[in-house]
């Protein structure tokens, strides 16, 4: 978005050819974040967002199966409101200081026709692990014009019980247990 | 969150008359959401939005006088802030407030607010907005001793309409807006 307008002009867009080997794309860090929302006394949603985010996926579209190692650093929250970053980051909630990372690693990847529709997995937050399925609201593959590579990416959604990583701060005066997690990824292929 | 303890979230009692709430700062932001490359959605977070909001549940009228501080800006990623905020995007040193000026209240049977209608002004530019209740509630809440009301709210607009035009198609024209408001009575 922030490069030259005229370099986007001869982008291609569009899903590329289906390819017979499984490749290894490289989360790309500026268009791949994961933001939490969860619901504030019944009234709005707060919102925190992680800022880095690294890892890889390997991706057979051929033989429609993937995986993928990713990594999100919890000391990068950033909600907007200081004081809100600080207290989530605290030994209260996430206590980012002994846990400074959270882990996903997934080896099953569901398709729906030549897109990824789920990623099934287990999410490592505060040293418990859990499985998750991530649900894809967008998924596709496009040649990046600038960085003249395939980038595949989309938007993924999923709901994590944060008790069942250890996290029950306030879910005594009605803060809520289901945390809605909200990411957008993109990854370069090698 | 962080600070504050409440009561189970309710309707508070209708209060006879016009009320004019106070925005909170710490539970109200603008999230945008824009299409990159047909593949995922770039979010941006500008805010705290500053501003008040009147309303008379009875009368089933309100009035909503919002500004947006758009050189507050921020997606997680520097480079992209600094070029958002150029005179080809949002064009901050000569606009660095956006507007949302709204008088049009619909209201549900229950007295909450299900939408505001009104006009978004930004780069100097004014266009009709909707902004859709996806949820709203008042509560007393226990550790301010006020009412708070507010909720979640979606808009859609055109950024090519307010002349943002940079990376176009590539970068979707459609902006989705995701607004957390809350706001506190006197």
């Amino acid at each position: 978005m922030f490069k030259s307008s005229l370099l986007a002009l001869v982008a291609v867009l569009g899903v590329t050819a289906a390819q017979a080997e499984p490749a290894t794309y490289a989360i790309e860090p500026s268009h791949s974040f994961a933001t939490f929302e969860i619901g504030h006394f019944g009234t709005s949603t707060n919102r925190g967002r992680f800022n880095k985010t690294s890892g890889s996926v390997i991706f057979d579209k051929a033989a429609k199966t993937g995986s993928l190692d990713v990594t999100v650093d919890t000391t990068s929250l950033d909600t907007g409101t200081a004081a809100f970053t600080k207290h989530i980051s605290s030994d209260e909630i996430l206590n980012v200081a002994a846990f400074p990372t959270a882990h996903l690693v997934a080896s099953k990847f569901v398709f729906n026709g030549d897109k990824v529709a789920e990623i099934d997995g287990n999410l490592t937050l505060l040293g418990k692990t859990n499985p998750v399925v991530l649900k894809a609201q967008n998924f596709n593959c496009y040649m990046n014009p600038m960085l003249k590579h395939e980038v595949c990416g989309g938007d993924f959604d999923t709901t994590i019980v944060r008790s069942q990583y250890g996290v029950s701060y306030g879910l005594n005066y009605g803060f809520p247990d289901n945390v809605h997690l909200v990411i957008q990824v993109e990854a370069v292929k090698q | 969150m962080c600070a504050s303890a409440g009561m189970p979230p309710a309707l508070a009692q209708s209060v006879p008359g016009p009320v004019t709430y106070q925005l909170d700062p710490n539970h109200t932001f603008v999230q945008f959401e824009v299409m990159h490359f047909g593949t995922s959605t770039l979010r941006g977070r500008i805010g705290p939005v500053t501003g008040e909001v009147t309303i008379d549940r009875a009368a089933r009228i309100g009035d909503l006088r919002l500004r947006i501080p758009v050189t507050t800006v921020e997606t997680g990623v520097r480079a992209l802030d600094a070029r958002l905020k150029e005179p080809d995007l949002l064009a901050t040193t000569e606009y660095p407030e956006a507007y949302f000026v709204a008088t049009r209240f619909q209201f549900d049977a229950a007295g909450g607010v299900k939408e505001v209608r009104g006009e978004f002004t930004l780069r100097g530019v004014g266009e009709p907005l909707s902004l859709v209740a996806r949820s709203f509630a008042c509560r007393q809440d226990a550790m301010l001793k006020r009412e708070v009301c507010g909720g979640d709210f979606d808009g859609q607009l055109k950024r090519s309409r307010f002349g943002a035009t940079l990376g176009l198609p590539f970068v979707g024209d459609d902006v989705h807006l995701v607004v957390q408001v809350e706001a506190i009575a006197p």
